[in-house]
């Protein structure tokens, strides 16, 4: 069923939905439907024709639910004009890397806190298994090898930073406004939104994107075989590009599964999870500003 | 106050919201005694409090002119200028409209 992705009204169809978004943007200048207009449709305003045919096409899944989201991924951040944060990362300097370092300490820490939520409220024995073996890979270790919790650490180590230092750095307020959005999806939605929510960002690393219109991968890999960067930078960045291949493609197939009544939902989820993550990117690059401060120019691209 | 979003003026419900160039909305509210269009009441409030902290970090009286590049989710990197004088900064918002991050640019 339709629903409003600012506020979650329901109507029969996206005609009335795009009355309904009308009315609140262009008449009440209510700001969620506002900004969620300018962020997902238009920064000019469309006639009512318009807006109805827009909103129902954007929301159209014809080749089904994870295409979507996949989609909707590109767009946002591997797009015409793709994130600061991947284009530093094609490149990435000291800078770079240390604000990646400071800020993503708490993404993940949040990240395991959350995927618990989603183990606690399923009672799928798949994604029960797929999130607990996520939390050992992100958080505890898993198979011998170190988390990527540690590896993150190791990197930061490794380019001047003690770890007293990285831990107790508090997040920047965009990391801590982002990790409240994440902690109230958990918190007030359903599992399979929550799970659709954080799995989809996962995305950012899969090398499988340009295949689907993406204008270029996370970072260069051509940094895992150059001797600009330490060791430790280089184990980081390995671990996450080869297993967030799997694990994106996994979730959103679990999402698919059984998430099939709940398609609107989850995409109007998923659209907020890519806002906060948006925000918490340019965090990263913010806290490497302190390190850098030529990193404005690339904040400002 | 000329102002200038993403290369293109803004400020009325024709050219668009004074912080953001979006022409949805009806929303007004008058910076330096002057009634100004905006989309929404918070990019009102980020407007509002970004000129602020310029006067007050300037120690100008008023803005005549800001140039605005950026959006919500990179920050904005700015130029506002005063009687022949310059005074570039780099802002980011909270979801209210407050100011997180206000960074002087050389």
């Amino acid at each position: 069923m339709p629903i409003c992705p600012a506020c979650r009204y329901r109507a029969r169809s996206w005609r009335d939905i795009a009355i309904h978004l009308y009315d609140f943007a262009n008449i009440k200048s209510e700001a969620r439907h506002v900004m969620w207009l300018n962020r997902n449709l238009s920064y000019k305003s469309l006639d009512l024709e318009i807006l109805s045919f827009r909103l129902e096409e954007f929301f159209s899944m014809p080749e089904g639910l994870a295409s979507w989201i996949r989609k909707r991924f590109i767009e946002r951040f591997y797009g015409d004009k793709p994130h600061p944060f991947i284009i530093a990362m094609q490149n990435p300097t000291r800078g770079v890397l240390l604000g990646y370092v400071l800020e993503h300490q708490h993404f993940l820490k949040n990240w395991v806190q959350v995927l618990s939520s989603i183990v606690f409220r399923t009672d799928k024995d798949d994604v029960i298994n797929y999130e607990l073996e996520n939390i050992a890979v992100e958080y505890i270790g898993y198979k011998g090898m170190p988390s990527h919790y540690e590896l993150l650490i190791r990197m930061g180590e490794s380019l001047g930073l003690s770890r007293e230092k990285i831990l107790s750095t508090p997040p920047l307020p965009s990391t801590l406004s982002s990790i409240k959005k994440w902690k109230r999806i958990a918190e007030t939605r359903d599992w399979i939104e929550t799970m659709a929510a954080m799995h989809s960002l996962e995305l950012v690393a899969d090398r499988t994107l340009t295949k689907y219109g993406a204008k270029m991968h996370y970072f260069n890999p051509e940094i895992l075989n150059s001797d600009k960067y330490p060791k430790e930078v280089k184990d980081f960045l390995r671990e996450g590009y080869e297993a967030d291949v799997g694990h994106a493609g996994e979730a959103l197939r679990l999402v698919e599964k059984y998430g099939k009544d709940k398609a609107e939902d989850i995409q109007v989820t998923v659209l907020e999870s890519f806002d906060a993550f948006a925000k918490y990117l340019t965090a990263r690059l913010e806290r490497g500003l302190e390190f850098e401060p030529e990193l404005i120019k690339v904040i400002g691209q | 106050m000329k102002i200038v979003v993403n290369g293109k003026p803004a400020g009325t419900k024709e050219t668009g919201c004074a912080i953001c160039g979006a022409t949805w909305g009806e929303y007004y509210a008058e910076v330096d005694g002057e009634k100004l269009f905006f989309c929404c009441d918070i990019c009102a409030a980020e407007f509002i409090n970004m000129i602020n902290e310029v006067k007050k970090r300037a120690g100008w009286e008023r803005v005549d002119e800001i140039e605005i590049n950026g959006n919500y989710y990179a920050g904005r990197t700015c130029v506002a200028k005063h009687e022949g004088k310059e005074f570039k900064f780099y802002i980011r918002f909270g979801d209210e409209g407050e100011i997180t991050t206000f960074k002087v640019l050389s």
